[in-house]
């Protein structure tokens, strides 16, 4: 199984390469009225149909219809995987969709950008006021400048949703111990100590995926601001590794091992049996993402649960979702664009935040579901702060692996801190040396 | 490796003695098979139980709880949202023609190759054992590219044209291998009663060779059923796309929807543990086909 992984994202890199040297038809019209005359509007994406996305887009596909009388709307339902492998073969070829869901980054939408696949839309978001309805933290995965990297340059993309990481808590066990929800970091450490004394393992974590790394990150965001995080995510200034932000997070998470919070058999543990842990009660807190939210709405039946943010810190783990984006082959962009509107209009944002999703553009009052409210007013709260760090494996290719051996190796107990930095290290300099920065 | 095993020689008189003496070491072996057994099924056991539970019983219980009631929705709602129907159509015509053309290819190539005795056979042989050993993933690329030129990307043809080129390949090679042992008593009686090439081919060697070619008939079938990457690249629309490819929309970002998966799962891996225990018969006769009664 992972050889076979390997060769196909060989076999992607190799497409990768060899597209970029292909695709070069970018145009550059990006006059609104392009395709505005259009009959049929085709439109991808890949999140499911019960999911806060699938219902607030089923509606926006609807009030589509209603706006637009003579369009024939063609939605298909695609896999991620799909999606993930092909886009740069699919939007070559004419079998590209008007508009489509698709990952942000620098090695997803950043590249499709960099070899014209994707149509400018920095004139279309001034005019329609999307950037403004997007904070700066939002709008940073929006923008890809000529090597497609974020942060700077035109607007590829148009984001519905976003997305942070978290604290959810089991209320019950917090209340069987007596416990209230902590707001700094050393109550988070007591919270944790009475768990441990109790003989409960505080955290459910996933080591084997994504979870263990963000732990990790938000423990460094506690000693970091802005400026690192810039430096650190966009390339603004050298990072060192062994300052005091990642060494304090490498430190702190050894220690929190060592001290029982973290299982250590937790560094095999997948990320979907970690979210199922959680929900069998078997752990009281998980710090993940908002993405959970609305399965454990619908799923956990047999406690009560609730969320706060990371004690004490200002900058989350966290960043816009998934953006809309326009092929440049698309046929029927200006339609495309109506579309986008009709998802940034407030009815389906509030629709976006009832069903457990974070809206971009909400008005707070708008959103009834109590449960939702507490996602919806953590994120204004860190919005309000410019709190968005971004994810940790963002800044180099193959970084996300790099970070689970890492991160794993302190669960394990096989390597140091130190080692660990040193480790990871390595390859966000050789990026950085590959961009020639 | 070729199809040409011995029967093994079977002694009613011996077993009949053996079973009357009671061994201990034949409860042993049972034991120790029963367990492998349990061990092979074990997967498929996981995926019907998970299957047929909601997801709030799955969160509640994990993955290895017995389901409270039996949930049906999961395989139902799939089935609906991806016109779960039309995928199977999709797949078991793709997957026809291509066991049809693919077997009538290596039955040709064989045929030159085996009993032709074609010049440079050998390296044709070289030839067809090295394209079996390429990866997809290096095919992609230029078949992407030709299939764009000819009008056929997002078209089932393209992934009937493309498969059954890569079945025959390995049917040609292992075909060749059997037709070369192809008794020559039976070719030149064809010859002395005045068949020709063709008559040679059609009346004699494919009747004799029949078994071995149900054999591939077969597995080109179940091969070309659970391709995932060709028909993931080529198949564009949800209109084309096959059984696995479908599957591949449960998969999310971040999220998995395990119930759901496992109904598809189960729905998916239907129709070829069917048509597989259909054809098993097919099978073994064709493992002991060759071999000269």
């Amino acid at each position: 199984m992972i050889s076979f992984r390997a060769g196909r994202s060989a076999g992607a890199l190799l497409l990768a390469t060899s597209l970029a040297l292909t695709a070069c038809g970018g145009s550059g019209d990006s006059s609104s009225e392009e395709g505005a005359d259009a009959k049929t509007l085709t439109l991808w994406h890949y999140e499911g149909p019960t999911s806060a996305m699938g219902i607030a887009w089923n509606k926006a596909i609807e009030e589509f219809k209603t706006t637009h009388p003579g369009v024939e709307v063609k939605f298909e339902e695609k896999g991620f995987e799909q999606i993930q492998q092909n886009a740069q073969m699919i939007l070559n070829s004419d079998s590209a969709p008007d508009i489509m869901e698709y990952n942000k980054g620098n090695a997803t939408a950043g590249l499709l950008s960099k070899q014209g696949l994707l149509t400018d839309l920095t004139e279309e978001a001034g005019k329609r006021g999307w950037d403004k309805a997007l904070n700066t933290g939002l709008q940073t995965t929006t923008k890809y400048d000529d090597d497609g990297i974020m942060g700077s340059g035109k607007t590829y993309g148009i984001p519905n949703y976003a997305e942070y990481v978290e604290v959810y808590y089991n209320k019950d066990l917090f209340k069987k111990y007596n416990l209230q929800v902590p707001t700094t970091l050393d109550e988070f450490t007591t919270v944790m100590d009475t768990f441990v004394r109790n003989k409960v393992t505080p955290l459910a974590v996933g080591g084997a995926e994504y979870p263990a790394q963000q732990i990790l990150y938000s423990l460094a965001l506690s000693k970091a601001d802005r400026a690192w995080v810039d430096d650190y995510q966009l390339y603004k200034n050298k990072v060192d590794f062994k300052g005091p932000q990642l060494s304090y997070g490498a430190e702190t998470f050894k220690q929190w091992v060592d001290k029982g919070y973290i299982a250590k058999n937790s560094a095999g543990i997948k990320a979907e049996d970690m979210g199922v842990s959680f929900s069998q009660g078997k752990f009281p807190i998980m710090i993940s993402g908002s993405w959970w939210y609305g399965r454990f709405v619908n799923e956990i039946k047999n406690f009560e649960w609730g969320t706060f943010l990371f004690p004490g810190n200002k900058l989350h783990p966290g960043s816009s979702g998934n953006l809309w984006v326009v092929p440049e082959k698309s046929k029927a962009k200006a339609l495309a664009y109506d579309f986008i509107d009709i998802t940034m209009k407030p009815e389906i944002q509030a629709l976006l935040g009832n069903n457990g999703g974070v809206p971009v553009a909400a008005d707070a009052a708008q959103i009834t579901d109590p449960k939702n409210k507490e996602l919806i007013e953590n994120f204004n709260k860190l919005s309000a702060e410019d709190g968005l760090a971004f994810y940790p494996d963002w800044p180099a290719p193959g970084y996300y692996d790099v970070l689970v051996a890492g991160v794993q190796g302190l669960i394990n107990g096989s390597k140091t801190p130190g080692q660990v930095l040193d480790e990871i290290a390595k390859p966000y300099d050789e990026n950085l040396a590959d961009l020639g920065k | 490796m070729t199809v040409t095993a011995t029967r093994a020689p079977v002694e009613p008189a011996r077993t009949e003695h053996a079973a009357t003496r009671a061994n201990p070491l034949r409860f042993v072996i049972l034991g120790a098979l029963l367990a492998l057994l349990l061990i092979v099924i074990a997967p498929l056991l996981i995926i019907a139980i998970n299957a047929v539970k909601s997801p709030a019983d799955y969160a509640g219980g994990g993955p290895l709880s017995l389901p409270t009631h039996l949930y049906w929705d999961g395989i139902v709602d799939f089935w609906n949202r991806v016109n779960f129907g039309q995928k199977l159509w999709n797949s078991f015509i793709t997957s026809f023609v291509v066991a049809v053309l693919g077997v009538l290819l290596s039955i040709l190539n064989a045929y030159a190759l085996g009993i032709g005795k074609v010049r440079g056979r050998l390296w044709f042989l070289v030839f067809f054992l090295v394209a079996n050993l390429l990866p997809q993933e290096v095919l992609v690329y230029p078949l992407y590219f030709l299939s764009k030129e000819v009008q056929l990307y997002d078209s089932l043809i393209s992934i009937v044209i493309i498969f059954t080129v890569i079945q025959a390949a390995f049917g040609t090679y292992l075909l060749t291998s059997v037709y070369q042992e192809f008794p020559t008593e039976l070719l030149d009686a064809a010859d002395v009663d005045g068949a020709g090439k063709v008559r040679t081919l059609w009346s004699v060697v494919v009747p004799v060779s029949r078994p071995t070619l149900g054999v591939l008939f077969t597995f080109f079938f179940i091969w070309t059923w659970n391709e995932f990457f060709l028909p993931l690249v080529f198949l564009v629309s949800n209109d084309n796309q096959t059984v696995p490819v479908a599957l591949g929309v449960l998969q999310g970002d971040r999220l998995m929807d395990a119930t759901m998966t496992s109904a598809s799962g189960l729905i998916g891996i239907l129709p070829a543990l069917i048509f597989f225990l259909v054809f098993q018969r097919t099978l073994t006769r064709g493992i002991t086909a060759g071999a000269i009664k």
